[in-house]
């Protein structure tokens, strides 16, 4: 008998807004998260981006957080996220069993690095930010507040799918009965080493993205942070807490095949997508949502179509990219889409593929328009691909 | 079933692809020394190096290495833990933004940053369509990725697996680090790395390689028993995770032949891995191996190596003993390897000889 996967609580925080509510309205009331550039200090305004809606001294405000706290953006967007989904797992404090925190990030502290190199190569004026530069620094970080509640922490990075892919290892501690309890996911603030990283790619698009659409031109960054808390059956039944949903299946591959690019039949992506349907036991006409990867790029788009209709055919489920919602999330993407694929889930709604108005090509799925499912969403199934092809797949499913 | 270890291969700043170091190592006293390059040409051809940074290199002629060894050329699985990721090429990347005014940027930079090039490098090299990751959690990013390996073992989701440890260390990062405390002022000398009553260690760099298998061949070095992470652990905590360790093993303490630890000459470091010696394995030996190979991200990774060569070789070298111990030293059989980075995160590894 495999254990079953339990979801206890969910935090989220992007350009939609605070929280799991602000979410969820602008999910149903069709109202994207991305416009102009706000707070990154970039000189590229000509590219939209999905920016939280808040500065760092607004959140250090929000989360009571001490003025002279040494902090990245990273860090207290995470701390946001961290903060709702244990509320509503109800842990807050050190409690028997274990515990771990898995988080997922590749931009880290680069915030700050990229603001202070001068200071940290020339004088000694920002030193207190050379060691939040790195990615576990990140968690450490996001964690801070809740001293002696974790008993073991570690950090994903796989670009894009690192989120995902921290999902997937806090799942596997509690198969294999490590921990009892698993808060995944991951935080991604946006820098200007990254968004300049992908125009240098010339993957931006100075319009809001258009994933799946005939005239799509690239993606819009967009920042955020999710966390998700695993948790084993025993672990929810001696709590006596009600769970969300389960992860019926995931899968972690790699597509082998280019750096930045995607192999031509989307060969890690079709085989994330069917290990995870045969880890849930479930076949693809199970599937009644993909929430996918949809950047909106020429490459990731045409090809994860490919490996979508190798694996569904021409009964392609409800399909949409709520990256046109929150723009890409990069290493928070992962557990940012899997919260909204379980609000799908919860309430019984597809999250629209915004700006979308001719198909790709004659053959291909029409992303959903409506938010009104054919049919009652049993199982969710979403898309979460890296640079370097470090694809992965996740499978959420109502509980009977 | 159980998890073997194959093959192994470094590049530090010891003989390359060697185990000279075991017997005679290289011995510095400067506070910052970068690994001796091998020459690349051997495993790869130069025109796929050209445009890959020191890291990537380093990288692939290690799994090169250990692939060729083995014969196992397609891993079930490749993880790598790495703490700073493709730093040189970040800085690039940042240098070109900052000087440039974000315009301009050349875009390889950029596509070499992000840590998982390495884990997915080797596998566009090896054609490994496999479960595929990357840690990065500071000094124990290698650990992380030793752990991941177990647990699929343990799901049985794989029969082989490569597990990397990679930190390259830019002449930029180590001036920030230095900044911060964590290298020693002056010269590096061996009795000062002992007797750790300063601030710092020796800065070195790492890159790392380990097949796995899950079952025993002529050449497997060792046995990997069964590994623990923990996160601020009290030292109650600590006891009780090294004892139900052994316990699961069916070892007790007393089985334990060497302590292996990350002792690295600073002060607040050293005196954890000190007290845990004494408060658990008092008379036993205590090992050390950052005074030889540095301290980077992911030392911890040779430190496993160490580990693992004493057992393959079956005695403890005077030049890898930290304490003076009071039992006479038996052929080694079971080692404890024990890291921690600034008391936050811990962890335990059990390797074991082939023989039991």
């Amino acid at each position: 008998m495999i254990p079953q996967i339990l979801i206890t609580g969910m935090g989220i925080v992007t350009g939609l807004g605070i929280g799991k509510t602000n979410t969820l309205q602008a999910l149903r009331q069709k109202q994207t998260g991305i416009g102009k550039v706000h707070y990154l200090q970039t000189i590229h305004k000509e590219f939209p981006v999905g920016e939280v809606p808040l500065t760092n001294e607004q959140i250090f405000q929000l989360l009571d957080i001490e003025p002279e706290k040494i902090y990245t953006r990273t860090a207290l967007l995470g701390r946001i996220a961290l903060k709702e989904a244990l509320q509503e797992a109800n842990i807050t404090k050190k409690r028997p069993g274990k515990i771990a925190f898995i988080s997922g990030t590749t931009v880290g502290g680069m915030d700050k690095s990229e603001q202070y190199y001068t200071d940290f190569l020339s004088n000694n004026s920002k030193n207190e930010y050379i060691e939040t530069h790195d990615c576990g620094a990140t968690t450490n970080l996001i964690a801070a507040e809740y001293n002696g509640v974790f008993d073991m922490m570690t950090t994903l990075s796989t670009a894009c799918s690192s989120a995902a892919n921290a999902i997937i290892l806090g799942a596997n501690l509690i198969k294999t009965g490590k921990v009892d309890v698993a808060v995944v996911g991951g935080s991604e603030c946006l820098s200007k080493f990254h968004f300049n990283g992908f125009n240098t790619l010339m993957i931006l698009d100075k319009q809001p993205c258009r994933p799946f659409d005939k005239t799509r031109a690239g993606l819009n960054l967009g920042e955020g942070a999710a966390y998700l808390v695993l948790e084993s059956e025993e672990s929810v039944k001696e709590r006596e807490i009600t769970p969300i949903c389960k992860l019926s299946g995931y899968a972690n591959t790699c597509d082998a095949h280019h750096q930045t690019a995607s192999s031509p039949d989307g060969e890690g992506a079709y085989l994330a997508m069917t290990k995870s349907l045969k880890q849930s036991n479930l076949q693809s006409k199970d599937i009644d949502y993909i929430n996918a990867h949809g950047t909106g790029t020429q490459n990731n788009d045409e090809t994860e179509e490919i490996a979508i209709m190798r694996v569904f055919g021409d009964n392609v489920p409800h399909i949409s990219s709520t990256k046109s919602f929150t723009g890409h999330t990069t290493s928070a993407a992962g557990s940012v889409e899997s919260v909204i694929s379980i609000l799908a889930l919860q309430y019984n709604f597809i999250p629209v593929n915004l700006n979308f108005s001719q198909p790709m090509n004659e053959r291909s799925f029409i992303p959903a328009t409506q938010s009104e499912p054919t049919r009652t969403l049993k199982h969710v199934l979403t898309n979460s691909f890296g640079f370097g092809g470090n694809d992965s797949a996740c499978i959420f499913s109502r509980i009977d | 079933m159980g998890i073997f270890i194959h093959s192994i291969a470094q590049i530090s700043n010891q003989e390359p692809f060697s185990d000279k170091w075991f017997s005679e190592p290289i011995i510095y006293n400067e506070r910052y020394v970068r690994s001796i390059e091998p020459d690349f040409s051997t495993y790869i051809s130069p025109m796929i190096t050209r445009r890959m940074g020191k890291i990537i290199k380093r990288a692939l002629a290690t799994a090169l290495h250990i692939t060729k060894q083995t014969g196992i050329d397609n891993p079930d699985a490749i993880i790598t833990g790495t703490g700073l990721g493709c730093i040189e090429h970040t800085e690039k990347f940042i240098a070109a933004m900052l000087e440039n005014n974000e315009e301009l940027l050349p875009p390889t930079y950029f596509m070499q940053s992000t840590h998982n090039t390495i884990s997915s490098q080797i596998a566009i090299h090896l054609k490994c369509n496999g479960y595929n990751n990357t840690y990065s959690h500071r000094g124990t990013s290698f650990d992380s990725a030793l752990f991941d390996a177990c647990i699929q073992f343990e799901l049985g989701e794989i029969h082989t697996a490569m597990v990397n440890g990679h930190d390259e260390l830019t002449p930029n990062y180590f001036l920030l680090l230095d900044k911060i405390g964590y290298w020693k002022e002056g010269q590096i000398t061996e009795q000062r790395l002992r007797e750790g009553n300063t601030r710092g260690s020796f800065a070195g760099e790492c890159s790392v390689s380990f097949m796995l298998g899950n079952s025993l061949r002529p050449d497997s070095i060792c046995q990997l028993k069964g590994m623990e992470l923990l996160y601020q652990p009290t030292k109650e905590q600590l006891t009780n995770a090294v004892d139900s360790l052994l316990q699961k093993n069916n070892l007790t303490r007393n089985d334990i032949d060497v302590l292996v630890t990350g002792v690295n000459g600073d002060r607040e470091n050293d005196v954890i891995y000190r007290e845990m010696h004494s408060s658990i394995f008092p008379r036993k030996p205590m090992v050390w191996y950052k005074h030889i190979f540095g301290e980077s991200y992911t030392s911890s990774g040779l430190g496993l190596y160490a580990a693992a060569t004493i057992l393959q070789k079956a005695f403890i070298p005077q030049s890898l003993l930290y304490n003076a111990c009071t039992e006479e030293i038996t052929i080694p059989k079971n080692i404890l390897v024990y890291n921690h980075f600034q008391d936050k995160d811990h962890s335990l590894t059990l390797l074991s000889s082939c023989l039991d």
